[in-house]
């Protein structure tokens, strides 16, 4: 299978540059993932009281920007829901580095109530702050198909 | 330039976040222990944001205690009817002037400011 290649955006005023994944779908996979890293913090956490919350913040820093960062883009909870994150320029891998700030960016997003989650849903180009951030969009893998995973 | 301020929403991610929204706001009560999201801003500074008491007000309103909700943050009130329009109604297209968005992030902090008697 070959991957298509990235149109730049065009320069449009009338919704987003590109097919970009829905919020049902993101919101799925957020949850998706939500779970899977409370089942594993919570198996650590039993095993060792004294980890408590940072073994939760390390599982989720190295969990998000390695596979966000990798050339797929996926979680698996994005890998379930079918969609992955891409370069908002380039089309690419973020890398592990941009993968970092868009997981720092998660905690800018979510302090006032997630206001910057909901973002998405008005913005022009489908991002969250996070998104922003990090100059990522969050595209569904019909449009751009994933070779390997991780990648 | 005008369309830069003019936001183009699709209405069928809306529909889905509305009925996320409701349907919450109908479970969330009834579930045992109430879960309920907690500001990370109010509970690391005692400051609220603008989304504040909202979730409580939409709750409020789908159980009809309509002061309650107003109590709370009146933009849930418009929330749960703006919602259950799109649900009904089911609008092909949806346009939103950003500076009503702003304007009202902004009516509503103050509103929340002023219930934790920050202002």
């Amino acid at each position: 299978m070959t991957t298509p290649e990235y149109q730049a955006p065009p320069v449009s005023t009338q919704g987003p540059s590109g097919p970009r994944a829905s919020f049902g779908r993101r919101f799925v996979a957020a949850l998706i993932d939500g779970i899977l890293l409370g089942i594993v913090s919570g198996i650590l956490t039993a095993l060792n009281r004294n980890l408590g919350y940072a073994v939760e913040t390390l599982l989720s820093l190295a969990y998000f920007t390695y596979l966000e960062g990798s050339a797929s883009g996926q979680t698996l909870g994005k890998k379930a829901m079918g969609i992955r994150v891409i370069d908002f320029a380039g089309g690419g891998s973020i890398g592990h580095g941009r993968a970092f700030i868009r997981w720092i960016g998660r905690f800018v997003s979510a302090i006032a109530c997630l206001l910057g989650y909901f973002w998405m849903l008005w913005d022009k180009e489908k991002q969250t702050w996070h998104d922003k951030f990090a100059n990522a969009v969050v595209v569904p893998e019909s449009a751009y198909p994933v070779e390997r995973w991780p990648g | 330039m005008r369309q830069a301020w003019i936001a183009s929403l699709d209405p069928r991610e809306l529909r889905v976040a509305g009925a996320a929204m409701l349907g919450a706001g109908v479970l969330l009560p009834i579930l045992p222990g109430h879960p309920s999201l907690v500001c990370p801003l109010r509970a690391a500074t005692g400051v609220p944001c603008p989304l504040c008491g909202l979730s409580t007000s939409v709750e409020e309103t789908v159980r009809l205690h309509w002061g309650d909700a107003l109590r709370a943050n009146p933009f849930g009130l418009l929330l749960v009817l703006v919602a259950a329009g799109l649900l009904v109604l089911r609008p092909r297209r949806l346009r939103l002037p950003m500076p009503a968005l702003y304007a009202a992030l902004a009516a509503s902090w103050l509103f929340e400011l002023h219930r934790f008697s920050i202002i």
